[in-house]
């Protein structure tokens, strides 16, 4: 009985051996497609977006028969990725943020795109600050979705309400960091609602400190003799977290907790009038208003305010990469991708028709269609870009001209501070927490623990 | 020999899992800890670098004394209370199946939404729950969680929230084992209901405290998601843990090593503890 049961098991399973290895023999010439695994596939929830995906996808699949378009929806998250790049399970290409390319390429999860880039000629094309985020040793690991620059958002409904517009319906915005907490205070007392949202939950914290701070003339981190030193403790850092002190304890314009407020929450403050201004950059326009219902005439994006020593604008960018796994024919095809959604460098029917069916979206879902931060170089791109954008313009540009011509300016954009930069973050949020906290925080000596702290780990990991 | 093989394939799904998902993992986290890696993969030995940098490393000293913290006051607010409840419980004549589902209620709320909701009750604006009613009484908004004195204290009473009345059933049923014999002895003696929990039910439940201090310590001193829900480590790192200390060099850095490093670092000190405190009360139940 036993061994009946065995041959016939034994049988069974070499047939199938023999049907598989057929199917093998005949599968690679014939029907062996590239697969083409798409990370920024939209959520379920998001329909419309969907919708111009699908077209996208069909579109694509019409002119290059050999790729298959799969979804396979990640929004990156620090918690997630790892286990999913061991397990080989990444999408061939998927967004993740501007502080994670040095950290990924440097811990072998996503993929050197140089020669695929190269082959496509796009590699001339990449706004260079942007392609320093995203190279190591002169290699390139991911392209720009977009890039990003802070301004300061304005909720123009509290304006209004605070009687702080001008005749031709334009907002009396600060021009300078006193005046911000000049205009925050009115704010407070008309509407009774926060002026500024300041961040002191996370790293973001810190992150949108060093902007304010650039203002007032620090410089945070200082290579000598090739070696880096902490400046987290120079008067003008000094003056400029003073000043964070007196916003939250001399003019008392802030939101309820900022210990709470987060890079989201940010955007939630100003969607719903919660507050009345916030850093924040163009690329997020759909935060406040598609994810938090603010009409998208409500909203403004001005310079942000002049400090004693400058006006700068912190700049990073969003970007693609690419699974260490994916194959250089899933990259290529990937590329191929970005190309009908209008995100890649050129301009072909297909990318024309892939930025409208973008703007149209937008304008759908009332998120401003304003022009995005250039991330790519090349002349024909940027003006078929603006093109687009006057066409279906759904705001007034009055409120984000300031803004786009102060970028404009040289010497305006600044990336982030270059080394450690997340711990450069977690050690001034921690003084940012320390002085929202406590009124009697003494500024000096926080800021003095900071930099020494900062130090250590810059001579424990970087100047070793 | 042949009861014991029944017995060995009993257990055999069980220890298959335990190796599979504890002791496994546990010796690779430590292996992993002498290491350096690309991801997950390990790249090579380093002795004990990945520990002295995190010893090194500015936040450790606040997440170490942060943790014994939780753990003192743990024991301060939370180690009394279940075993109040469940002697008052206990003592009860009615409502005693209505007291005993409303105390154990907070324990079926997911830890995450009690989290969120003390955040909500803690708010140090006059929007905060605790500050409205205090309002009532005009006393002015008070900075709960975002004073760096009180935090751990805070989220430590809501843990005891969440987790007492799970405990105070483990009491209960400790509780309800007594004989009762001993107390109608004691009542026809004379004693009064002071005299009977000093006499009869302390001793009686001795030993199940004694379990449950360990394990109140091990939990404690794993504490993890309320602060990183409610007050992110913060104010300047008023509240951070050495588990969160991990969680940061794992899933913020993706240094997994020096986040083994922690967590054996945190084995280690339980091991010690608990060694510690059985010598301690033994030698004093002698």
């Amino acid at each position: 009985m036993k061994k009946i049961k065995r041959c016939s098991i034994l049988r069974i399973l070499l047939v199938s051996i023999f049907i598989i290895s057929l199917l093998g023999i005949g599968y690679p010439q014939t029907t062996k497609k590239i697969v083409l695994k798409l990370g920024m596939w939209p959520e379920d929830t998001l329909v419309s977006d969907v919708e111009m995906f699908k077209k996208w996808k069909q579109k694509f699949e019409a002119k290059y028969p050999n790729v298959e378009v799969v979804p396979a929806t990640y929004k990156y998250s620090p918690d997630t990725f790892v286990p999913l790049a061991e397990a080989g399970r990444l999408p061939t290409i998927f967004e993740t943020w501007f502080t994670e390319p040095q950290k990924l390429i440097s811990q072998g999860f996503v993929k050197d795109i140089t020669n695929e880039l190269k082959k496509k000629g796009w590699d001339k094309y990449m706004n260079p600050s942007v392609k320093a985020i995203l190279s190591k040793n002169g290699r390139i690991y991911g392209i720009p979705r977009d890039a990003y620059a802070l301004g300061l958002y304005i909720n123009l409904d509290l304006f209004r309400k605070a009687g702080l517009i001008n005749p031709d319906g334009t907002p009396k915005y600060p021009k300078t960091w006193t005046e911000l907490a000049n205009i925050a205070k009115i704010i407070k007392e008309k509407t009774g609602r926060a002026g500024f949202c300041l961040l002191a939950k996370d790293n973001a914290g810190g992150w949108h400190f060093t902007q304010i701070a650039w203002d007032f003339g620090a410089k945070f981190e200082i290579q000598k003799d090739g070696k880096w030193y902490a400046n987290l403790n120079s008067p003008e850092v000094v003056a400029a977290m003073n000043f964070i002190k007196d916003l939250r304890w001399k003019y008392d314009v802030l939101t309820d907790d900022p210990t709470s407020e987060n890079w989201g929450t940010g955007f939630e403050v100003i969607g719903t009038g919660r507050a009345a201004m916030y850093l924040g950059a163009q690329d997020s326009v759909n935060q406040p208003t598609q994810v938090y219902g603010l009409p998208p005439d409500k909203l403004a994006i001005v310079p942000v305010p002049r400090g004693p020593k400058g006006q700068y604008s912190l700049m990073g960018g969003t970007p693609y990469m690419f699974s260490n796994k994916a194959t250089s024919e899933e990259v290529m095809a990937a590329l191929n991708f970005l190309e009908i959604m209008g995100k890649a460098p050129v301009v072909t029917e297909d990318s024309i028709a892939g930025m409208k069916e973008d703007a149209q979206n937008r304008v759908k879902n009332g998120v401003p269609v304003i022009p995005s931060f250039p991330a790519w170089i090349n002349k024909d791109y940027l003006e078929a870009q603006e093109k687009i954008l006057n066409e279906y313009r759904n705001v007034d540009m009055r409120f984000f001209n300031d803004y786009y011509n102060w970028l404009k300016k040289p010497g305006v954009l600044r990336p982030e501070e270059p080394v450690l930069t997340q711990d450069l973050y977690a050690e001034l949020t921690k003084v940012l927490q320390a002085v929202v906290t406590d009124r009697n925080a003494d500024v000096k000596k926080l800021l003095d623990t900071a930099n020494k702290n900062f130090q250590e780990l810059l001579d424990a990991i970087v100047n070793k | 020999m042949k009861r014991n093989i029944v017995g060995w394939l009993i257990m055999l799904p069980t220890l298959i899992l335990f190796s599979f998902y504890v002791w496994e993992p546990l010796i690779e986290s430590i292996i992993l800890s002498f290491f350096n890696a690309q991801g997950m993969r390990l790249k090579e030995f380093v002795g004990l670098a990945n520990y002295k940098f995190i010893f090194n490393h500015p936040d450790f000293k606040s997440a170490f004394l942060n943790t014994f913290s939780y753990t003192f006051w743990s024991l301060i607010i939370g180690f009394l209370v279940p075993i109040i409840m469940a002697i008052l419980i206990n003592e009860l004549i009615r409502f005693k199946g209505f007291s005993r589902v409303s105390l154990y209620l907070p324990s079926v709320i997911p830890g995450l939404a009690v989290a969120l909701m003390w955040t909500f009750i803690y708010k140090p604006s006059e929007t905060g729950l605790l500050n409205i009613i205090l309002g009532k009484f005009g006393i002015s908004p008070q900075p709960w969680l975002t004073n760096p004195k009180w935090t751990i204290p805070l989220i430590v009473i809501m843990m005891t929230w969440r987790s007492a009345g799970a405990t105070m059933l483990i009491y209960l049923a400790g509780l309800q084992n007594i004989n009762p014999e001993l107390y109608e002895a004691s009542v026809i003696d004379g004693a009064n209901i002071l005299h009977r929990i000093r006499y009869i039910t302390i001793p009686q439940i001795y030993n199940l405290a004694r379990s449950l201090l360990v394990l109140q310590i091990i939990a404690v001193f794993q504490v993890l998601y309320e602060p990183l829900v409610m007050t992110n480590g913060g104010p300047n790192n008023a509240s951070l843990s050495l588990m969160q200390l991990m969680y940061r060099y794992a899933f913020e850095r993706f240094d997994y090593p020096k986040a083994a490093s922690v967590s054996v670092f945190i084995g280690l000190m339980l091991v010690l503890i608990t060694v510690l405190y059985n010598t301690f009360v033994k030698e004093k139940d002698m």
